[in-house]
């Protein structure tokens, strides 16, 4: 019984830290490694998107298409005591930095003055940039803080792949995305701290992605890493080349490190998951085994399966969890829709190791499980639960948010397997 | 006759904004005056209007095949949809309008005929218009027959559809 003592002093340092954290019975119903608990913080808020947390602990969550919840747990049993909603405009992105706290609809990206002891921000909201691309489609605006103390706020891509007005049919025909890209498909750099700043304001950072809903600097290192959603529909553009299943299990969900002029080959190729190689799209003559230009664009660093919908990604910078886990990243996936008529999947928090020097080692694993609350599900709507922000909290806790029953958990490890 | 269609639009809207219950038949948009007159009547006897669905459904050999290959991947087998993304086809007041001419607009030309309304979900649909008639006829008979509240047994023929591919927009 190797194991014995370290469980024993993780159970004791885990009581010392968390002494009224109290778990959920049977943990929610989540799969989680032994040794963690979950404990939900909120529950039936309305549908939420990715989330942060302050150096006091207090938890803020946006919300798809209304405003902010922030939360705040007074009583230390990890379930909020206080719950408001302030802000509006919906959107995706939010992160507190420097003693603020930013967020982003649609469109335009705002941030807060975090006042000592405000739960809910009193002041206005300051417009940091504002009017980006939103035709709708893939208009979610992620941005995360680099090293260098800038901004770097996605812009999305408003198709499949780029297919115009047949854009997701059968025989779709990619067009020329030159001009396209100069304003979507990548990440740009802007000032954290300036006002009313415009697309044009920013910089091009990278380009040639589809949609990318995941960016997160690595402390350990200051390299930003992200994550992109791969196309769907191959079998409905190209049903002569493709099968259903060659759709459910090839364009596969991708993970880079985010360089300055980064090309990730997006609308013409697709990483194959299961051939591990770069391949054209349908759209731009791809059948299915005409390979990209080698070298032209990056590997994936880790290639996810396809369709599980990456969303927000947190790097561990506690303490708290196992050492395995100190350095690594938790990356929330939704879950698939476009499967069909294969089950679906994603629809959980992966874990990702990070070596020494602060880069991804390819593998992933499975943190938390179950979100859907059943072992297989045909459409998104027959799920549970869907997992779409993860933040760590200052006592090392991960936060978890649910995009479909306005959910949040807290997972904390106790060494407890029971 | 612009105001209707909007209000249709917005009738649409609330009924796809909801996922599950299919709408009240009261919300329903009012059935609109038979938009084409023109129209050869139906190969197939009126059906007495309560009539079973699943027989008809059985009478439109390939609808239910083009459903699962074409409507299916974005709406679901089930026509739940997926949120924010593709709205749930059960009980779409576009389906459940007793004249099919509004579905087969929007079948042959996309999600851009909802204009404004499109907005509420994220993908756009494309226009379906590479399909044959014979197969929209099918496909929008199945659909009425499973998806309409209440179930729409009247299959919907290919004269019906080359009537409103030959149109530049929604009906009058």
């Amino acid at each position: 019984m190797k194991t014995t003592p370290t469980l024993l002093a993780a159970l004791l340092l885990g009581t010392l830290a968390h002494g009224a954290l109290t778990p959920a019975p049977n943990n929610d119903g989540l799969i989680l490694p032994p040794g963690f608990k979950a404990v939900v913080v909120a529950d039936k808020l309305k549908p939420l998107r990715n989330i942060a947390v302050a150096p006091n602990g207090d938890l803020y969550a946006k919300t798809r298409k209304d405003g902010i919840y922030a939360l705040r747990d007074t009583n230390g049993d990890g379930v909020a005591d206080e719950v408001k909603e302030f802000g509006d405009g919906g959107g995706t992105g939010i992160a507190v930095h420097n003693g603020w706290l930013y967020e982003s609809t649609d469109k335009d990206l705002y941030r807060y003055k975090l006042n000592a002891g405000e739960l809910v921000p009193s002041g206005k909201p300051e417009r940091i940039v504002k009017d980006l691309p939103n035709q709708g489609q893939h208009s979610a605006k992620v941005f995360a803080f680099g090293a260098d103390g800038k901004l770097y706020v996605e812009s999305g891509s408003p198709s499949n792949a780029f297919g115009g007005k047949n854009d997701r049919r059968e025989g779709a025909k990619g067009e020329d995305p030159t001009e396209f890209l100069k304003t979507h498909g990548g990440y740009w750099r802007f000032d954290a701290d300036r006002a009313e700043q415009t697309l044009a304001d920013g910089q091009r950072f990278s380009t040639g992605h589809r949609h990318s809903t995941t960016i997160a600097l690595n402390p350990a290192n200051g390299k930003l890493f992200v994550a992109i959603h791969g196309r769907d529909q191959l079998s409905t553009v190209a049903p002569q080349f493709f099968s259903e299943k060659d759709n459910a299990e090839n364009p596969s969900e991708v993970f880079h490190e985010l360089n300055e002029g980064a090309n990730f080959g997006w609308p013409f190729t697709y990483w194959d998951a299961n051939t591990k190689q770069r391949k054209m799209n349908p759209e731009y003559g791809g059948d299915g085994k005409k390979l990209a230009e080698p070298g032209k664009y990056p590997d994936p660093l880790v290639a996810f399966p396809a369709h599980w919908a990456p969303m927000q990604l947190a790097f561990y910078t506690g303490k708290q969890f196992p050492a395995k886990y100190q350095g690594g990243a938790f990356l929330a996936f939704q879950g698939s829709w476009n499967r069909a008529p294969e089950p679906q999947k994603g629809y959980r928090v992966v874990f990702i190791p990070f070596d020494a020097k602060g880069m991804p080692t390819g593998e992933y694993e499975t943190f938390a499980d179950n979100f859907a609350g059943k072992a297989e599900i045909a459409s998104p709507g027959d799920a549970a639960h869907r997992p779409n922000g993860v933040a760590v909290g200052p006592d090392g806790s991960l936060y978890i948010s649910d995009s479909q029953a306005g959910r949040i958990w807290r997972i904390f490890y106790t060494g407890d397997a029971k | 006759m612009k105001i209707v269609a909007s209000g249709l639009l917005i009738l649409t809207l609330a009924a796809c904004s909801k996922q599950e219950a299919p709408p009240a038949i009261a919300a329903a948009p009012a059935p609109a005056k038979p938009a084409t007159p023109a129209v050869a009547p139906a190969p197939i006897a009126a059906p007495a209007a309560i009539a079973a669905p699943v027989a008809e459904i059985a009478a439109a050999p390939g609808g239910e095949a083009v459903f699962k290959k074409i409507c299916a991947t974005c709406h679901m087998a089930d026509g739940s949809g997926v949120p924010y993304l593709q709205p749930s086809i059960k009980g779409s007041a576009w389906i459940s309008n007793p004249d099919p001419q509004l579905l087969l607009s929007l079948i042959l030309r996309g999600s851009a005929v909802l204009g404004e309304a499109a907005k509420a979900y994220d993908n756009d649909m494309p226009p379906l218009d590479n399909l044959s008639d014979a197969e929209i006829a099918a496909v929008a008979t199945y659909v009425r027959g499973r998806f309409a509240a209440p179930p729409l047994t009247e299959p919907v023929t290919p004269a019906q559809v080359a009537i409103a591919r030959a149109r530049p927009g929604l009906p009058e």
